[in-house]
C-alpha cells in the first residue's frame, strides 16, 4: 500500500516493453493451424454415396443434396450438393459421420466473400464422372467380349504354330521350344499367355521370359538332383 | 439541493456492457438510485430451438449459451442427456472433460480478469489476460478443431483422442499459472487505484446473495462455500482435491480475488486431471437416435465458470427433447445488479457489472 | 548549431528593417513568422507522438503497434489524419450548434497558445513575458471552458456528465498545480521562465523540489485529461465523455489539442524542473526537446499501467492530500530558504 502498488504495477510495465512482442504478423506470417483445425468445408463429389447421414445430423440445415434413382442400377445417384455455409456452426457431426469422409474441414479460414450468394456452395454432378460411369457399365460388357473373341482366336494360333507366333515376344529359337513344349503340356498357360498378348504385348513378353526361365531353373534342378542322386548311389 | 433525477441507458451499446445489457441507471448526479436492467437484445430462443433438434444435434448449441467458458455448458448438457439415458461415460473421457472443463473455466475467469481491466481502464490488464488466454485457445484448436466453440464434449464422451502435444502443452500452461496470477495482481489486485475502485463497492451479503440464488464465484466471494463440484460432485470431481476460495465482505474486490483464486485451483486440479489420466475408450457407445423413456424428466447441474448452470429435460419419447429449460448462472447472477448498485456513484455501475462477470449469451439465451 | 535560430530570427529582423519597415512593424511580422514555425513544429510533433504512443503502449502490452505504413509505421497517423478530414462531420440535430461547432477550435487555440512563453532554447521563445508562468498556468486551466462547451453543446447525457467531471477535475487540480509551482517560484524569486531556467544552472529544481516535482507531475496529469486520470473522456464509462458526439476533424481537433497539451506541460515541466534548456555538448534547442520526450514517456508508462481512478477518490485525493501536501512543500521551502540565509549559503 502507500503507493508500492503503483510503482510495482509501473515495474511490470516496463518490464513488458523489454520483452519480446507476441503479435502475429497475419497475413505476412500465416498463423500455424492445428491439424484438427477446421476452416472451410469441403466436399468430395465422387466419393459420396448419397447416404445422408450427413444432412440429418446437420443441426442447422446447410447440407441438402439432390438425388435420382438409377433404372439401371437401382443405386441412388447423387446429382447436387449444396453447402449453406452461411448457417454452418463449425461443429463437426456431418464431418464424423460421413462413412466415406467425402465431407471434411480444410484449413482455409479466410471464408469472406463480397456476395452473399458466394458463400453458398453447390456442388454439381462432374460431366467426367457420367461419362466414366457409361464406360463402365454399358461399354464395359461390349469390349470385354470383343477381347474375349480375340484372345480365343489367339490361343487357337498358339496351339497350331507356337513356333511363330511365339517368336513376336520371344527372340531366342531355345526359348520358344521351352515354352510351347510348356504350353502343350499345361493349357493354363496357353490362356495367361494369349490373354496377355492380346490385352498387352510387353507384359506378355516378360511373363513369357519368367516361364521359361522357370521351366530352364527347373530342368537344371532335375539334373542336378539327379547327379546327387547319383553320387550317393 | 434540488437535483432533477435523470436516467441514463447504460448499454445496450455501450463499451463496457459485455455484449448486449442494457441497465437503465437512474441517477441523482453521479449517485445511482436504481439500476433497471433490461435484457433480451441477445435472445435467440435457445430452449425453443431445442425442441426442434435431435439431442446429438443440440450438442453445438449449448457450446454457444456461455462462448467464453464453452466447454461447461456443453458439459453440462451432455451429462444431463447421460443421465436422462443412462449412458456411462468411459474413464478417460471423464478425465479428459475434467481438463477441458477447468481449461474454460480459467479461460472464462481471464476474460472476466481482462474485462474488469479494460473496464477499468487498465487497458494493459485487458491484453495481458488476453495473451494468456490465447495459449488455452490454441489447446482447444488442438484437441477440438476451433478455438472458441470447439464442439469437443459429445454425449457419451470427447469427440476424438487427445493429440500428442496435448499434454505438454496443457502442462506447460498449467506451471505457468501461479506466475500468469502474479501478474495480474501486481498489475491490478495491488495497485492502490485499483483497491479504492473495487473495495467496499458493490457489497452483497450473503443473505442477498441466497434470497437471489446468485451462484458461483459470486456467492463464494459474499462468503458461502458453495461449490456444486463439492457439494454434489459430478463426473470425477469427488476424486480431486482441490480448495473453494471464499471471500468475506461479497464487495467487488472480493469477487476478482475470488476469480483468480479460482484460476489457481483450477490449475491444481488440471494437474492433477493429467496425472491420472487413464487409457482407454474416449465414447461410450450410444444409439444413433437416442429415445428416452416417455414423460421421463431430469434435472442436472454442473458448476459452470458463472455458476449454477442446470439443465431441465422433458422427454416425449422421440428423439427431440419435449421440453428443455437452461438455469443460466448468469440470468440470476445479474438480478443483484440494482440491489448492488444503488447508492453507488456512476462508475460503479461498471465495476459492478465487470465483477459480476454476467455473460449475456447465456442470460438472454 | 547553439545560436541557430536565434541567429535566423536576427537575420529576419535585419532583413525586414532593411526593407524599410519600422522597427515596431518587422518585429509583428517575426513574431507572426515565429508562431506558423511553432505551429509548424506542434503539427509535426503531434504525428510523431501519437505514433509514439502507439508504439510504446504497443510495447507495454507486447504488441507491435502501428508498422505496415513506412518504416516502423510512422505514416499511420498521416494516414489517420487524412482519414479523419475526409469523413462526414455530423453534427447532432439535437445539439447547439454554435458552441458545438467552435468548442474544438477554442480547445485547439488555447492549446497552442501555451507556447507562447516556453524557453525552447537559449533565447528562444514567442515572447519573453516575465510573469510566464503565471500566464501559462491560467492559458492552461481555459481548456476546461472547451470541454464544457463541447458537453454542453452536443446535448448528451453521456458528454455532459464529462464536461462535469473535467469542470470539477480542472477546479480542484488547478490549485494543487499552481500550489506546487510556487516552490520553484520562491527559490528562483521569478516568474520568468528563462530566470527559471537560468536559476538552474547548478541543481535542477528536481533535486531541490522534489515534493513540487510529484504533486505537479499528479496535478499536471489530471490537468491534461490523461490516464489514471482521464474523467471527462472515459471511455468505458461514458462512451467518450465530452467527445461522445464528434466526429471526422472535430473529434481529430481535440485529439490534437490534447496532445499539443501534452507537449507543452511536459515542456514546461522539463523547464521548471529539470534545467530547461541547459545542458552539455548538445545545442539547448536539443536539450529540451529530449527532456520534453522524457517527461512524456513517463506519461504514456503511467498512463498505460494504471487503471483510472474514482471521480470521488479523485476530488478528495486533490483536496484531501495533494493540496495540503503542496502547501506544506511551500511552508517547507520558506523554512529552507530562511534557514539558507541565516546560514549565510545563499
Ligand atoms: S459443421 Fe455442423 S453445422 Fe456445419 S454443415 Fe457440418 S453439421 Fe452442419
Ligand atoms: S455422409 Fe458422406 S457419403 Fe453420406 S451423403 Fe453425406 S457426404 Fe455423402
Amino acid at each position: 500500500m502507500n503507493g508500492q502498488g503503483l510503482i510495482k504495477g509501473l515495474g511490470i510495465t516496463f518490464k513488458h516493453f523489454f520483452q519480446k512482442e507476441i503479435t502475429e504478423q497475419y497475413p505476412d506470417v500465416m498463423p500455424q493451424l492445428a491439424p484438427r483445425f477446421r476452416g472451410c468445408l469441403q466436399f468430395e463429389f465422387e466419393k459420396c454415396i448419397a447416404c445422408g447421414i450427413c444432412v440429418n445430423s446437420c443441426p442447422n440445415n446447410v447440407l441438402s443434396f439432390e438425388t435420382e434413382k438409377d433404372e439401371n442400377s437401382k443405386k441412388k445417384k447423387l446429382l447436387s450438393y449444396t453447402i449453406d455455409f452461411q448457417h454452418c456452426m463449425f461443429c463437426n457431426l456431418c464431418a464424423e459421420g460421413c462413412p466415406k469422409q467425402c465431407i471434411y474441414f480444410d484449413h482455409n479460414f479466410e471464408l469472406s466473400s463480397f456476395k452473399r450468394e458466394d458463400i453458398k456452395m453447390v456442388y454439381l454432378r462432374p460431366a467426367e464422372m457420367d461419362m466414366r460411369e457409361e464406360e463402365s457399365t454399358n461399354g464395359q460388357e461390349q469390349q470385354e467380349s470383343k477381347e474375349q473373341k480375340q484372345i480365343d482366336a489367339m490361343q487357337k494360333a498358339l496351339q497350331k504354330n507356337p513356333g511363330k507366333v511365339l517368336s513376336k515376344i520371344l527372340e531366342q529359337e531355345e526359348d520358344i521350344i521351352i515354352l510351347s513344349e510348356l504350353m502343350q503340356s499345361d493349357e493354363k498357360t496357353a490362356g495367361k499367355i494369349a490373354e496377355l498378348m492380346v490385352k498387352d504385348k510387353e507384359k506378355a513378353a516378360k511373363v513369357a521370359a519368367g516361364f521359361v526361365n522357370k521351366a530352364k531353373k527347373n530342368r537344371a534342378k532335375t539334373e542336378t538332383a539327379g547327379e546327387g542322386g547319383d553320387a550317393n548311389d | 439541493m434540488q437535483t432533477d433525477i435523470y436516467r441514463v441507458n447504460v448499454g445496450p451499446i455501450h463499451p463496457s456492457t459485455h455484449g448486449g445489457l442494457h441497465a437503465e441507471a437512474v441517477m441523482d448526479g453521479e449517485i445511482i438510485q436504481d439500476v433497471i436492467v433490461h435484457l433480451g437484445y441477445v435472445h435467440r430462443s435457445v430452449e425453443k430451438i431445442a425442441e426442434s433438434r435431435t439431442y446429438q444435434q443440440f450438442v453445438p448449441y449449448t457450446a454457444r449459451l456461455d462462448y467464453l467458458a464453452t466447454n461447461l455448458p456443453v458439459l453440462g448438457y451432455c451429462q444431463t442427456v447421460e443421465k436422462l439415458l443412462g449412458i456411462e461415460v468411459p474413464e478417460r473421457a471423464e478425465y479428459i472433460r475434467v481438463i477441458m472443463a477447468e481449461l474454460s473455466r480459467i479461460a472464462s475467469h481471464q476474460i472476466a480478469i481482462a474485462a474488469t481491466g479494460i473496464d477499468l481502464g487498465a487497458t494493459t490488464g485487458l491484453m495481458y489476460g488476453m495473451r494468456d488466454r490465447e495459449r488455452i485457445m490454441n489447446i482447444f484448436e488442438m484437441t477440438g478443431g476451433q478455438r472458441l466453440l470447439s464442439s469437443y464434449i459429445r454425449i457419451g464422451g470427447v469427440a476424438a483422442d487427445i493429440p500428442d502435444d496435448f499434454i505438454p502443452a496443457v502442462r506447460s500452461f498449467v506451471n505457468d499459472v501461479p506466475q500468469m496470477i502474479d501478474e495480474y495482481n501486481g498489475l491490478m489486485t495491488g495497485n492502490e487505484i485499483w483497491a479504492a475502485r473495487m473495495q467496499g463497492v458493490g457489497i452483497l451479503n450473503p443473505e442477498d446473495a441466497v434470497k437471489y440464488g446468485v451462484t458461483g464465484p459470486n456467492l463464494r466471494a459474499s462468503g458461502i462455500a458453495y461449490d456444486i463440484r463439492k457439494a454434489e460432485p459430478y463426473g470425477i470431481y469427488d476424486r480431486l482435491d482441490f480448495d473453494i476460495p471464499t471471500g468475506s465482505r461479497g464487495d467487488s474486490l472480493d469477487r476478482w480475488t475470488v476469480r483468480i483464486e479460482e484460476v489457481r485451483q483450477s490449475g491444481r486440479i488440471i494437474g492433477q486431471a493429467l496425472d491420472n489420466l487413464p487409457e482407454g475408450e474416449i465414447i461410450a457407445r450410444v444409439p444413433k437416435t437416442l429415445k428416452p423413456d416417455p414423460g421421463k424428466d431430469i434435472y442436472h447441474r454442473i458448476e459452470s465458470a458463472k455458476g449454477e448452470l442446470g439443465y431441465y429435460i422433458v422427454s416425449d419419447g422421440g428423439n427431440k427433447p419435449y421440453r428443455l429449460h437452461v438455469r443460466a448462472p448468469s440470468f440470476i447472477n445479474l438480478m443483484v445488479l440494482p440491489l448492488v448498485c444503488r447508492g453507488g456513484v456512476f462508475q460503479d455501475i461498471i465495476t459492478n457489472i465487470a465483477t459480476l462477470d454476467p455473460i449475456l449469451g447465456e442470460s438472454d439465451r | 548549431m547553439e545560436a541557430l535560430f536565434v541567429n535566423l530570427a536576427a537575420v529576419l529582423s535585419g532583413w525586414l528593417t532593411s526593407l524599410g519597415l519600422s522597427p515596431i512593424w518587422a518585429d509583428t511580422v517575426l513574431l507572426f513568422v515565429k508562431w506558423i514555425i511553432v505551429i509548424t513544429i506542434i503539427t509535426l510533433n503531434i504525428i510523431i507522438l501519437i505514433w509514439l504512443e502507439r508504439k510504446v503502449s504497443a510495447f507495454f502490452q507486447e504488441r507491435l503497434g502501428p508498422n505496415r505504413l513506412g518504416p516502423f509505421g510512422i505514416f499511420q497517423t498521416i494516414a489517420d489524419a487524412i482519414k479523419l478530414l475526409t469523413k462526414e462531420d455530423i453534427v447532432p440535430s439535437a445539439a447547439d450548434k454554435l458552441i458545438f461547432k467552435t468548442a474544438p477550435m477554442f480547445f485547439i487555440v488555447v492549446a497552442v497558445m501555451l507556447y507562447t512563453v516556453i524557453p525552447m532554447g537559449q533565447g528562444m521563445e514567442v515572447i519573453n513575458l516575465n510573469i510566464g508562468l503565471l500566464f501559462f498556468i491560467s492559458i492552461g486551466s481555459l481548456s476546461t471552458i472547451a470541454l464544457l462547451m463541447a458537453g454542453w453543446g452536443s446535448n448528451n447525457k453521456w458528454s455532459l456528465m464529462g464536461a462535469v467531471r473535467s469542470v470539477a477535475q480542472m477546479v480542484s487540480y488547478e490549485i494543487p498545480l499552481a500550489f506546487s509551482l510556487l516552490g520553484v517560484v520562491m527559490i528562483s524569486g521569478s516568474l520568468n521562465l528563462q530566470d527559471i531556467v537560468a536559476a538552474q544552472g547548478k541543481l535542477w529544481f528536481i533535486i531541490l523540489q522534489p515534493i513540487a516535482f510529484i504533486t505537479y507531475f499528479i496535478a499536471a496529469t489530471a490537468e491534461l485529461n490523461r490516464g489514471p486520470f482521464d474523467m471527462p473522456e472515459a471511455e468505458q464509462e461514458l462512451t467518450g465523455g465530452a467527445y461522445t458526439e464528434y466526429t471526422g476533424m472535430r473529434w481529430a481537433l481535440f485529439f490534437l489539442a490534447e496532445y499539443t497539451n501534452l507537449v507543452a506541460v511536459s515542456a514546461l515541466m522539463a523547464t521548471v524542473f529539470l534545467g530547461g534548456w541547459q545542458g552539455p555538448w548538445l545545442p539547448s534547442w536539443l536539450w529540451i526537446i529530449i527532456k520534453t520526450y522524457g517527461v512524456i514517456l513517463v506519461f504514456f508508462w503511467v498512463k498505460w499501467t494504471f487503471p483510472r481512478i474514482r471521480m470521488d477518490h479523485l476530488m478528495s485525493f486533490s483536496w484531501k492530500v495533494l493540496v495540503p501536501v503542496s502547501l506544506g512543500n511551500i511552508l517547507l521551502t520558506g523554512a529552507g530558504i530562511y534557514f539558507c540565509r541565516w546560514m549565510g549559503w545563499c
